[in-house]
C-alpha cells in the first residue's frame, strides 16, 4: 500500500507540478465563473432598483392599477410578505422543533419514518407544495387566500428548520447530555432545560434560514395567495407578496414602469432575505467561536 | 438487610421511585405529544398528496397514464393533453445544467478544501453560499433582462457554425430557450452541489491527505489519490441532490425558457418544463380539464422528484453516515 503510494509519486518531474498548478488555475476560474453571476445579479439589481428604493413612497404606497403606469409603491406586497411569512413561521417552528426532538431523542421506527418524511419534503419542489395547498385548502375554501399562502410557506420552511434543529440536537456535547440524565432529569426535562438552551443559537439560525427561504418563494404562492393589487391585512383575502409582484412586473417588463418596479421590489426582497440569511450565519459563526474558545 | 424494611432510607427510596413513576408519566405524555405531532404531520401531507392525485384523476382516466405521459401534444383548446414536451424540457434543462454545474462545483469544493489559502476559504465559501440565498424570481428577472440578451450572440454563433452539422445546436435562436434555462439552473445549483461536495471532501481523512503531501505529492496528487476517490459517493449524492433542485425549480425557468408547447429539436429553441408550464398557465386555465391537466403535470413532477431525492437519500445514508447538510 505504502510502496504503491510512493511509486505513484516517484517521478518528481515538472509535469506533475504543472498539473497541480493547472488544477489550481482551473479551480480559480471555476470560482470566478460562479461568482460572476453573484456580482452581476447584485450589481444589476442594485443599480436598477436603488432609484425606486430611494423614495419613501415606494414603501408606503400601493402600486397603480395599471402595471405600465409610473408611480406608486409596493406597500401591499411588503406587508403581505411579512404577514404571510410571519404566520408561516408561527405554524412551522413548533412543528419543526417537535419533529426534530422526536427524530433525535425518541428514536425508533416511527422516528425514522419522520426523518424520511422530512427528507422527502426537503426535496419537494415548492410548486408541488403550492398544488397540495391548492387542492386541499383553496378548493375547499372556494377562494385564494393569504391563509393558504401562509400554509404553503410553512410547509416550505418546515424541513429547513427541522433539519438544522436536528443537527443542533445531535451536536449537543455528550458529557452535557449524559450529565443531565445522570442528575435524574427525565428526557423531556433534559431536552427543555439542557438541550434547547445549549442549542438555542443554532435553532434560531435554522429558523432564520427557513424564513429567508420562505420569503423568496414565488411558485407556491401562485396557487394559494394568488396576489392582489390592493392592500389587505385580511388573511381570508387573496394577498400580494414581493416575489409575486416581481414576477408579474417581470412578465410585463416591456413597460419601463413595470421594469423599474420589479427591480425596486427585487432590491427590497434581496435586502430582506440577505438580512435574515446573514443574521443566521453571524449567529453560527459566533457559536463556533464560543465553542472553540471553551 | 431486614432492618432496612420500613427504615427512613427505604421510605425515601420508595418515594423516589414513586416520583420517578410520575416523571415517567411526564415522559410518556411528552413522547405521546411528539408522536402525535409526527404522525399528524405525516397524515396531513399524505392526505394532500393523495388529494392532488384525486384532482388529477379525470385526466389520467381520459388519456391513460401512459397515454398522458407520452402524449406529445398539449392543446387546451382541443382538450388534448400530453405531458411529453414538458418531461423532455425538464430532463433536458436539468441535465444540461448539471453538465455545466458539476465540474465547476467540484473544482470550487477542491479549491475551498485543499487549494486556497486557509485565510480565504471562509469568506469565499460564504460568497458561494450567498448564491443560494438569492430568490428564484430575482434570478429570473436578471436572466430575462440581462443573461438572455447577452447570450444571444453566442447562441447565434454556435447555431450558425456547429448548428449546421448538429441539429441539436441549430437555429432558431430567439433568446429565451432550454439553454438559457439550463444556464440559470446551473447558477442556482452550483452553491448546492459545491456546499455538499465541500463537506464531503472536508470529511476525508486529514492524515491521508497530509501523508500524500509528506510523500512529496502535489495538491493535484492529493485530490487525485485521496479527496476525490474517498469522496466519490458523497459527490454522487451531491449531484443527485442538485438534480432534484434543478427539476423542481420554477419561476426563474419560467421567465427564461421561452414558453412553447412544442418539443424544440435544438437546445436554443424555446420550450417549457413541467414546473414552468404549470406556473405559466395555471391562472389562465379556463378550458375543459385544463387545471386538472396542470395538476396532473404536478403529480408527474412530484413522482420524479421523490424518486430522485429518495436516490440521493439512499446514496447519502449508505456512504456518508447520514450527513444531512445542504438540504
Amino acid at each position: 500500500m505504502a510502496s504503491e503510494a510512493v511509486a505513484a509519486f516517484a517521478p518528481t518531474d515538472r509535469r506533475r507540478r504543472v498539473k497541480a498548478n493547472l488544477l489550481v488555475i482551473c479551480a480559480a476560474i471555476a470560482l470566478i465563473l460562479a461568482l460572476i453571476p453573484l456580482v452581476a445579479v447584485f450589481g444589476y439589481v442594485f443599480v436598477n432598483g436603488i432609484r425606486s428604493m430611494l423614495s419613501l413612497d415606494f414603501l408606503i404606497q400601493d402600486p397603480p392599477a395599471d402595471l405600465s403606469a409610473t408611480g406608486g409603491g409596493v406597500r401591499n406586497a411588503l406587508v403581505g410578505t411579512l404577514e404571510m411569512t410571519g404566520l408561516a413561521t408561527l405554524i412551522a417552528v413548533p412543528i419543526a422543533l417537535g419533529m426534530a426532538v422526536f427524530a433525535v431523542e425518541v428514536g425508533g421506527r416511527l422516528a425514522q419514518a419522520a426523518r424520511f418524511l422530512i427528507d422527502v419534503l426537503a426535496g419537494l419542489p415548492s410548486i408541488v407544495v403550492g398544488i397540495f395547498i391548492y387542492t386541499s385548502v383553496v378548493v375547499t375554501q372556494g377562494h385564494f387566500s393569504g391563509l393558504a399562502g401562509s400554509l404553503a410557506l410553512a410547509i416550505v420552511m418546515l424541513p429547513v428548520v427541522t433539519v438544522s434543529a436536528e443537527e443542533i440536537l445531535r451536536l449537543t456535547p455528550r458529557p452535557i447530555a449524559e450529565g443531565a440524565r445522570a442528575l435524574g432529569l427525565t428526557r423531556w426535562r433534559a431536552i427543555m432545560s439542557v438541550f434547547v438552551p445549549v442549542g438555542l443559537s443554532g435553532i434560531i439560525t435554522g429558523i432564520l434560514l427557513g424564513v429567508s427561504r420562505a420569503i423568496g418563494e414565488t411558485a407556491p404562492l401562485i396557487f394559494t395567495s394568488l396576489g392582489n393589487n390592493f392592500f389587505t391585512l385580511d388573511l381570508n383575502q387573496p394577498m400580494q407578496a414581493l416575489p409575486l409582484l416581481i414576477y408579474r412586473n417581470a412578465l410585463n417588463s416591456a413597460f419601463d414602469a413595470a421594469r423599474d418596479r420589479a427591480f425596486g421590489a427585487a432590491l427590497l426582497l434581496i435586502l430582506i432575505v440577505l438580512g435574515f440569511n446573514l443574521a443566521g450565519r453571524w449567529l453560527t459563526a459566533r457559536r463556533r467561536l464560543a465553542g472553540s474558545s471553551r | 438487610m431486614t432492618d432496612l424494611v420500613g427504615s427512613p432510607e427505604t421510605t425515601e427510596a420508595v418515594d423516589r421511585i414513586g416520583l420517578r413513576r410520575r416523571r415517567w408519566t411526564g415522559d410518556l405524555t411528552f413522547r405521546g405529544v411528539l408522536a402525535a405531532l409526527a404522525v399528524g404531520t405525516t397524515l396531513i401531507l399524505g392526505f394532500m398528496m393523495v388529494g392532488s392525485f384525486v384532482t388529477a384523476a379525470p385526466v389520467y382516466q381520459k388519456f391513460g397514464i401512459i397515454g398522458f405521459l407520452t402524449g406529445t401534444k398539449w392543446e387546451p383548446s382541443f382538450t388534448i393533453y400530453g405531458a411529453w414536451p414538458f418531461i423532455y424540457g425538464t430532463v433536458l434543462t436539468s441535465l444540461l445544467a448539471l453538465l455545466i454545474a458539476v465540474p465547476i462545483s467540484v473544482l470550487i469544493a477542491l479549491l475551498l478544501t485543499d487549494l486556497a489559502p486557509a485565510r480565504l476559504r471562509g469568506p469565499l465559501g460564504v460568497a458561494v453560499d450567498l448564491l443560494a440565498a438569492v430568490p428564484s424570481v430575482v434570478y429570473g428577472l436578471w436572466g430575462l433582462l440581462v443573461l438572455v440578451p447577452v447570450m444571444r450572440p453566442f447562441e447565434q454563433g454556435v447555431a450558425g457554425t456547429l448548428g449546421k452539422v448538429v441539429p441539436f445546436l441549430g437555429p432558431p435562436t430567439p433568446g429565451p430557450s432550454y439553454f438559457a434555462a439550463a444556464v440559470i439552473l446551473a447558477v442556482m445549483t452550483v452553491p448546492i452541489i459545491s456546499a455538499v461536495t465541500r463537506e464531503v471532501f472536508a470529511s476525508t481523512p486529514r492524515l491521508q491527505r497530509e501523508a500524500v503531501l509528506a510523500l512529496g505529492g502535489t495538491r493535484w496528487d492529493v485530490a487525485r489519490t485521496v479527496t476525490i476517490p474517498i469522496g466519490r459517493a458523497g459527490l454522487l449524492a451531491a449531484i443527485v441532490l442538485g438534480l432534484g433542485r434543478a427539476i423542481g425549480e420554477t419561476i426563474a425557468v419560467t421567465l427564461v425558457v421561452g414558453n412553447s408547447n412544442n418539443i424544440g429539436t435544438s437546445i436554443f429553441a424555446p420550450g417549457f418544463t413541467l414546473a414552468s408550464v404549470i406556473a405559466n398557465e395555471f391562472n389562465e386555465a379556463t378550458e375543459t380539464l385544463h387545471p386538472e391537466a396542470l395538476i396532473a403535470l404536478g403529480t408527474v413532477l412530484l413522482v420524479i422528484s421523490v424518486l430522485v431525492n429518495a436516490g440521493a437519500i439512499t446514496i447519502r445514508d449508505r456512504f456518508t453516515g447520514g450527513l444531512r447538510s445542504g438540504f
